[in-house]
């Protein structure tokens, strides 16, 4: 399988704070294409700090990020702002929709931005939200959308544009067990059927029990990474 | 641009009460500019219009040497050469008023004052002036009558009423003696003490001959219906006439003391418009600090999903555009409405200020102006402040740290 992000020796130490922290340590990973993979562990491990340095949203202190050959630590911001457009995925504890948009249009949002055509960017919106259970939702907007809906339509729009990969920072956190169970369905169908690239930070064990692989990080370094046959 | 613009557009209507409280600030702002300026504006203009009315007009054509040394002996000859300057602007000029003015002395049995004796045209000086208006007993001569009108206090000093006798004299044109005795037919009142006890009014005519100077007046006041075409048609009627015998004054030269007062005023109301200007400008930038800092974290989200910066900072920039520009004209309509009401229905001042007023020789009312150029000038200067203001939010997106906002 193809390689999609790589890490080597990816460190980070928050200096802007009393006594430096060290969030990263020497982290080295590899995330093959079409994995679902949990990133766990306590607060303060580094989690969320972790998928910002390969989510390309924060820089590493040291070491590199390598997707799709490109090293994304070296990148300048502008750059870095159209390879996120083109190749990640975002999916936030907080739903994070635009609350001026419609469902489809905060699904379509991404593709607004890849200035994909206006009848392709339609079709895909509504097949999306289809296929998250929205079909009934398209013309809402996300104050009219129960918690778990507003995160199934981020759902949507993160893996609409078919980006490379889809980090997703604590998904199910602020989810009933309803409405988490129905999200993590909806995300492993789309992880097998689309065949994209799924890399969740959580400590909800419902998301643990879903990973086929799961890396534990310990005060900022690589504990464990175990990996499970879910199927 | 056209999400940008949707974007920009529907945050404006997503928290409306956000968006009316910062529009609210930018439209009070321009309100309070407006009629602040707008009662500045309309008390300079009614000191001037009752400096110009009341004494020199807005331009005279003096004798050249009248101005420096005001005698009888510079009267200027109202001949051709004067009569056809004035024509030649006529379309310019509203109308001319004739006076001819000089100090004599007005006796009556044992009482003697020193009187400043004018003549004039009753018709012409109405139109001016309203002269007439303020005769208090008796009435104001015609043109071919041959009696005098007397100031109020001038009459009391001296104990005279209407239908009494009056003796002036003086020096006429040249050496002559300027003597003559005129009934009294009129007594006029004037709010400045010193015209009140000094005025002497009699026919053009009859004063020219008291003055022994047929043909001739002190000043010929020039009336125009736009000040501002006084610096122009005095250039115009300076080129019609010989230098030499005559000049042109605008009633800036003929009042300096007047003017450096007007001079000293704007520059305090400089000083007072950037001093609103600043506090309007806090106000605003209140409002605005207030909504950038509840929408920190949706900006950071849509950094993260990936809109550029710039294009964020343009949705903040169109958005303060268009509150600004809805404010302004929401301030500018009501600042219109408000000041056009107390243009037609001034406030009328009472107690020692409008006894001040009443002093200067001015109405004691609180003029507002109506000017266009106030309205334009505070909105846009509003508007510009806003701008400006409006800023802050693109600087900070231009900024901000997205990991820690989203």
């Amino acid at each position: 399988m193809k390689t999609v992000i790589k890490t080597n020796g990816l460190s980070k130490t928050y200096t802007n704070t009393a006594v430096p922290v060290e969030a990263l340590k020497d982290i080295s990973l590899e995330f093959k294409e079409g994995e679902f993979t949990a990133i766990v562990g306590p607060s303060g491990s580094g989690k969320t700090t972790f998928l910002n340095v390969i989510g390309g949203l924060d820089k590493p202190t040291k070491g590199n990020v390598i997707i799709d050959d490109v090293d994304i630590a070296s990148m300048k911001e502008s750059q870095m702002f159209d390879f996120r457009l083109k190749h990640i995925g975002f999916v936030f504890q907080a739903y994070n929709l635009i609350p001026v948009l419609t469902a489809t249009e905060n699904v379509s949002f991404i593709m607004l931005l890849q200035k994909r055509p206006k009848e392709e960017m339609n079709k895909r919106a509504k097949e999306m939200l289809e296929q998250v259970g929205l079909s009934d939702k398209l013309d809402v907007r996300p104050n009219k959308l129960s918690g778990g809906q507003q995160q199934r339509v981020a759902v949507a729009r993160a893996l609409a544009s078919r980006p490379d990969f889809v980090l997703a920072d604590e998904p199910t956190a602020n989810l009933d067990t309803e409405s988490a169970f129905n999200l993590l369905d909806i995300m492993a169908r789309l992880n097998k059927e689309e065949n994209i690239t799924l890399i969740f930070s959580t400590h909800d064990q419902r998301v643990i029990d879903r990973a086929r692989r799961v890396i534990t990080l310990v005060d900022g370094a690589v504990d464990k990474d175990e990996a499970f046959d879910r199927d | 641009m056209q999400t940008l613009l949707t974007l920009a557009w529907r945050n404006l209507w997503r928290k409306k009460r956000r968006t009316f409280i910062t529009l609210s600030s930018v439209m009070f702002a321009t309100i309070l500019a407006i009629v602040l300026m707008s009662m500045i504006s309309g008390m300079q203009e009614q000191m001037v219009d009752s400096i110009v009315r009341n004494t020199t007009g807005y331009l005279q054509i003096q004798d050249v040497l009248y101005h420096d040394e005001p005698s009888m002996d510079h009267a200027l000859e109202y001949g051709d050469e004067v009569k056809d300057a004035v024509a030649a602007f006529e379309e310019e000029i509203s109308y001319t008023v004739p006076r001819i003015q000089g100090f004599s002395l007005a006796a009556k049995d044992m009482g003697t004052r020193g009187v400043m004796v004018n003549g004039i045209d009753p018709k012409k000086e109405d139109r001016m002036n309203n002269l007439s208006s303020n005769i208090t007993s008796g009435q104001m001569f015609d043109s071919g009558d041959e009696y005098a009108v007397i100031a109020e206090g001038l009459a009391s000093l001296l104990e005279v009423e209407v239908g009494d006798s009056l003796v002036l004299l003086g020096q006429g044109f040249q050496g002559m003696t300027a003597v003559g005795t005129y009934k009294i037919g009129g007594i006029i009142r004037f709010f400045m003490p010193e015209k009140n006890n000094t005025m002497v009014y009699l026919p053009l005519e009859q004063a020219q001959y008291y003055f022994a100077a047929p043909d001739r007046l002190t000043n010929l006041i020039i009336m125009t219906e736009d000040e501002d075409l006084v610096p122009r048609l005095a250039k115009n009627l300076e080129s019609q006439l010989d230098p030499e015998w005559y000049a042109v004054k605008t009633w800036e030269e003929l009042m300096p003391d007047k003017l450096a007062a007007f001079e000293a005023r704007e520059a305090q109301v400089a000083v007072f418009a950037w001093v609103l200007y600043i506090v309007v400008g806090f106000g605003i930038f209140g409002t605005i600090m207030t909504m950038m800092f509840e929408r920190l974290r949706e900006f950071g989200i849509l950094l993260s999903i990936g809109l550029k910066r710039v294009k964020l900072a343009a949705i903040c920039m169109i958005e303060t555009l268009a509150i600004s520009f809805l404010g302004v004209l929401a301030g500018v309509t009501a600042g219109f409405l408000i000041v056009l009401r107390l243009h037609f229905n001034p406030v009328r001042l009472a107690d020692e200020l409008g006894e001040i007023m009443i002093d200067m020789g001015i109405e004691p009312i609180l003029s507002f102006s109506i000017a266009p150029e106030i309205f334009i000038y505070q909105g846009m200067v509003i508007f510009f402040i806003a701008l400006i203001v409006g800023l802050y939010p693109v600087t900070r997106v231009l900024r901000m740290d997205m990991v820690h906002s989203a």
